[in-house]
C-alpha cells in the first residue's frame, strides 16, 4: 500500500523490520513441510483466513454505527471467498504486522489495498488488481496556482515519506515535508504551512465524502495510476489463481462494480474513476458524537486489554526480576553471567522487536502463543530485565548488618530475604518500579502489532472511517493519563506505608 | 529446656576453643587461639583494635568460619579444619546469641516483633507464649512501654537494650556482646552496662568484647587480653587488669585508662 498516505508511520516501522520479515520468511519456509496446499485447506475447511487492518477507511474499517468490520476490500474478499465455496474469516492487525502474519501462516491472504510493485511481486504471490486508482493533487480551495503536476515545481507538499506519492512530488520539483498520514497532510494544507499534498483519488474521495470539507479541493491529476491486489504466500500460486478466477467472475457478473459504487459512487475496480467529489450522502457526524460513541468501546478495551496486560505482565515481571536480581548477586560466575546476558538483551533491544520475535518467530520453532499470551510473555520478560536492576540495587542498599543479625538469629537465606531484606529493599525500590509500571501502561499500546485489540488500537479503529484522529487520540491519551494517575496515587499510598518505620 | 528462660548454673566448662586460625587474604587475624569458658561466668575480651577479639566472638556464632580449630559449645562441637556441614554450623549458632555494636535491629519491625521474630519464625515456638516472654524480657531491660514502637523512635541506649532482649529471647546457652556500648553517646552507656550486669548476676554465661575496664573489673570472672591474633595474657580481672605480667598488656591498659 505504498500509495496510501494514511499509513506512513506504520510503513516506516515496517521498513525498520523488513530485515526481520525476511528472516521470518526463511524460518517459515523451513517449517512449511505440510503436504496439503492452502487451496485444498480452504476448500476442506470452507474457511478463507483474511488479514486486514480494520482501520483503513473505506477499504477495511469498522462501521461507526454497528462496529462491524466492513469496507470495499472486506466485501470484495467476502464475495471472492463465496465463489471459492468458503467463508471469509478476518484477522485484524496493524499494517506492520500483516505481511509477517501472512508469512507465519496466521492467515492465507492480505486484503488491504496492497499496491502492486516489483518488490512485492518478488516476495509474494499477487492477484489481479481489484482496485485501480489515480494520483491527484489536493490544494486549498482558494488556491488556483496549481492546475497540473508541473505546477508543483518550487512548491511544498506534505507526504508520507515512504509513499510512492512522495517520489512523484519530488520528481515534479516540489519540496516534500514528511508527515504521518493523510489527515495530517490535509491539515497542513489548510493551515497554509504547505501548498499541496499528492495522494490517490480514492483516499481523497473518501475524505471528502466523510468530512464534507470544502476548504480543500482536488486541483489536478498526476497522470499516475496504481493497482491494488491481494497478497498470498509465494508458494500459494494455486490459491492466487483460484482467486483471480473468482475476481473475473465477479467482474463479469457486475458484483465488483456494485460493491465499488456503494463506497465510491463509481467503479474503481477499473481505471480512470475520476476524482470529483461525490454526493455527500450519509450524515456527517460531529466530533462530539464520535467521542461519545467511541468512549465506551475504548473504556472496554482499557478494561479488557490495557489494564490486565499491564497488571499481569508487571506481576509476572516482578517475579522474574527478583530471580534475575538474585542470580545477578550470586557469587557463582556462571549464574550471575546468565543474569547479566538476560538483562543486557532485554534492555538493549526494542520492545517492539521482542514482541515481534515472540509472536512471529517462535511459531517457526514450534511455539505458538495466542496474541494475549504472547503480549504477556513479551511484556513480562521486558519488565523482568528492567526491574531486575532496580531490585538488585535495592537489595544492595540494605546494610550488611541486617543479613548478619538475621543469620545470627538462625534465619536461612530465603527467610532472611523474605522477612528482613525485601521489606526494607521495597522502600528503595518502589519509586523506580512505579516508573517501570507507568511506562508499561503506555507500552501496552504496542500489543496491537501482535493482534491484541487494546485501547489505542480501538481509537485507531474508531478514527479511521471519520478522519477524527486528533479527537480520538486525545480521548485515548486521557484514558492512559487517568490509568497512570490512579497508579501514581497508589504509589504514593504505598510509599507512605513503607516509610512508616523511617525517621522523618 | 523446660523453664521459660534458661539460666544455666555455673560450675563446668560450657565453651572450649582450640587452635583457632583465621586469615583474611594475606592478613592473619587469629593465629592459634585457645580458651575455656565455664557455665555461669562472664568472660571479657580486651585488646587493641585488630587484635582479633571480634573475630573470636563471631567464630563462636559461626558468623565467621575459622580456617582451622575446634569450637565446642555445650554438646555441639565443630571442627573447622574439616569443611563443616551447614547443619553443624546451624547447631553451633543455636547455642549462642549475639548483641552487635550497631544493634542491627530490624527497622521495619516493631520492638516487640524484633524480639519475637526469631523464636516464632526460626524456632517455631507458639506465638502467644513467645509474646508473653518477650514482654517480660522488655520489662527486664526497662522498656515495657516501648513494645509497639519502631526502633527509630528509641534512643541509642534503648535500641541496644532491645538488641539484648532480642538475643535473650532465643534462649541461648551463651550470650555474646560485641562492643555493645562503643557506638553509644557516653551518657547512654550506663543503662546498657546495668542491664548486662543484671544478666551476669542472674547467672548467664557471657562473653563480652569491650573497652569498659571498670565494667570488666566489677563483673568479669575471666579476662582475656588479645594482641596480634593470640591470647597474650589471661586470668582473673584483678590479675590481668590490675597487675598485668606482659608489657603489651600494661601499655594497652595505660593507653585506655589514661589516654592523655
Amino acid at each position: 500500500m505504498g500509495n496510501s498516505a494514511f499509513t506512513s508511520r506504520r510503513q516506516r516501522r515496517a521498513a525498520v523490520l523488513a530485515a526481520m520479515f525476511s528472516l521470518l520468511a526463511i524460518l517459515a519456509g523451513c517449517g512449511s513441510g505440510d503436504s496439503q496446499s492452502t487451496l485444498d485447506e480452504v476448500k476442506d475447511t470452507k474457511v478463507l483466513r483474511v488479514g486486514t487492518e480494520g482501520t483503513y477507511s473505506p477499504f477495511s474499517y469498522h462501521d461507526p454505527g454497528t462496529n462491524q468490520l466492513t469496507g470495499y476490500d472486506i466485501e470484495v474478499i467476502t464475495a471472492v471467498a463465496g465463489k471459492l465455496g468458503a467463508r471469509a474469516e478476518f484477522v485484524e492487525a496493524p499494517f506492520d504486522a500483516l505481511f509477517a502474519s501472512l508469512v507465519s501462516d496466521r492467515f492465507d491472504v492480505v486484503a488491504n489495498q496492497v499496491t502492486k510493485n516489483a518488490e512485492r511481486e518478488a516476495k509474494y504471490a499477487l492477484s489481479a488488481p481489484y482496485t485501480v486508482s489515480d494520483g491527484v493533487i489536493i490544494t486549498r480551495t482558494d488556491d488556483s496556482s496549481i492546475t497540473q503536476l508541473s505546477d508543483l515545481q518550487g512548491k511544498t507538499t506534505a507526504q508520507s515519506a515512504t509513499s510512492n506519492w512522495a517520489q512523484v512530488a519530488t520528481k515534479a520539483g516540489a519540496k516534500v515535508e514528511a508527515v504521518e498520514g493523510f489527515t495530517q497532510a490535509v491539515t497542513l494544507v489548510k493551515q497554509q504551512r504547505v501548498d499541496a499534498t499528492v495522494n490517490d483519488n480514492l483516499a481523497a474521495l473518501q475524505y471528502f465524502k466523510t468530512t464534507g470539507d470544502d476548504d480543500v479541493k482536488v486541483a489536478a491529476k498526476t497522470g499516475d495510476t496504481s493497482e491494488q491486489v491481494f497478497a498470498f504466500r509465494q508458494d500459494d500460486g494455486e490459491l492466487r489463481d483460484a482467486v483471480n478466477d473468482a475476481l473475473n467472475q465477479l467482474r463479469d457478473d457486475g458484483t465488483l462494480a456494485s460493491i465499488s459504487t456503494k463506497y465510491f459512487d463509481r467503479d474503481v475496480s477499473i481505471g480512470d474513476a475520476g476524482a470529483e467529489a461525490p454526493d455527500q450522502s450519509g450524515p456527517t457526524r460531529s466530533t462530539w458524537e464520535l467521542i461519545r460513541d467511541s468512549a465506551g468501546p475504548m473504556a472496554l478495551a482499557a478494561i479488557k486489554a490495557t489494564i490486565p496486560l499491564t497488571l499481569i505482565s508487571f506481576a509476572i515481571g516482578l517475579v522474574i526480576a527478583l530471580f534475575v536480581a538474585l542470580m545477578r548477586l550470586s557469587s557463582i560466575k556462571a549464574v550471575s553471567g546468565i543474569a547479566r546476558i538476560y538483562i543486557s538483551l532485554i534492555r538493549g533491544t526494542p520492545l517492539l522487536v521482542q514482541l515481534f520475535l515472540i509472536f512471529y518467530a517462535l511459531p517457526a520453532l514450534g511455539l505458538t502463543f495466542n496474541p494475549f499470551a504472547a503480549a504477556i510473555i513479551a511484556f513480562s520478560l521486558n519488565v523482568g530485565g528492567y526491574a531486575a536492576e532496580i531490585i538488585r540495587s535495592a537489595i544492595l542498599s540494605v546494610p550488611r548488618g541486617q543479613w548478619e543479625a538475621a543469620e545470627t538469629i538462625g534465619m536461612g537465606y530465603s527467610t532472611t530475604l523474605r522477612r528482613i531484606i525485601l521489606p526494607q529493599a521495597a522502600r528503595t525500590a518502589v519509586p523506580p518500579l512505579s516508573n517501570t509500571l507507568i511506562s508499561l501502561v503506555k507500552d501496552t499500546s504496542l500489543a496491537s502489532v501482535v493482534l491484541v485489540t487494546e485501547l489505542l488500537r480501538v481509537a485507531q479503529v474508531a478514527a479511521a472511517p471519520t478522519f477524527q484522529f486528533f479527537a480520538l487520540y486525545g480521548v485515548a491519551a486521557l484514558y492512559y493519563w487517568v490509568i497512570c494517575l490512579v497508579l501514581s496515587l497508589s504509589q504514593h499510598r504505598l510509599e507512605t506505608r513503607l516509610e512508616r518505620f523511617v525517621a522523618k | 529446656m523446660s523453664q521459660d528462660i534458661a539460666v544455666p548454673s555455673g560450675g563446668r566448662s560450657l565453651v572450649t576453643a582450640k587452635g583457632l586460625h583465621k586469615a583474611f587474604g594475606e592478613l592473619a587475624v587469629l593465629r592459634g587461639v585457645d580458651f575455656e569458658v565455664d557455665s555461669g561466668t562472664v568472660t571479657v575480651l580486651i585488646g587493641p583494635s585488630g587484635s582479633g577479639k571480634t573475630t573470636v566472638l563471631r567464630s563462636l556464632n559461626a558468623l565467621e568460619r575459622p580456617d582451622a580449630g575446634v569450637v565446642r559449645i555445650g554438646d555441639v562441637r565443630v571442627d573447622f579444619g574439616q569443611e563443616p556441614a551447614k547443619r553443624d554450623l546451624a547447631a553451633l549458632r543455636a547455642q549462642s546469641a549475639m548483641v552487635f555494636q550497631g544493634h542491627n535491629l530490624f527497622p521495619h519491625l516493631s520492638v516487640l516483633e524484633n524480639i519475637t521474630v526469631g523464636p516464632v519464625v526460626v524456632q517455631g515456638r507458639p506465638e502467644g507464649e513467645v509474646r508473653t516472654e518477650a514482654e517480660r524480657l522488655l520489662d527486664q531491660v526497662g522498656l515495657a512501654s516501648k513494645a509497639e514502637q519502631y526502633p527509630y523512635q528509641l534512643s541509642g541506649g534503648q535500641q541496644q537494650r532491645v538488641g539484648i532482649a532480642r538475643a535473650l529471647a532465643l534462649r541461648p546457652k551463651l550470650m555474646l556482646f560485641d562492643e555493645p556500648t562503643s557506638a553509644l553517646d557516653p551518657e547512654l552507656v550506663g543503662e546498657v552496662l546495668t542491664v548486662m550486669k543484671d544478666l551476669a548476676g542472674e547467672g548467664w554465661t557471657m562473653m563480652v568484647v569491650t573497652h569498659e575496664i571498670r565494667f570488666a573489673r566489677s563483673v568479669a570472672d575471666q579476662v582475656l587480653f588479645m594482641d596480634g591474633g593470640i591470647i597474650l595474657e589471661q586470668g582473673a580481672p584483678e590479675a590481668v587488669l590490675v597487675d598485668p605480667q606482659q608489657p603489651r598488656t600494661r601499655t594497652f591498659l595505660h593507653r585506655i585508662l589514661d589516654p592523655i
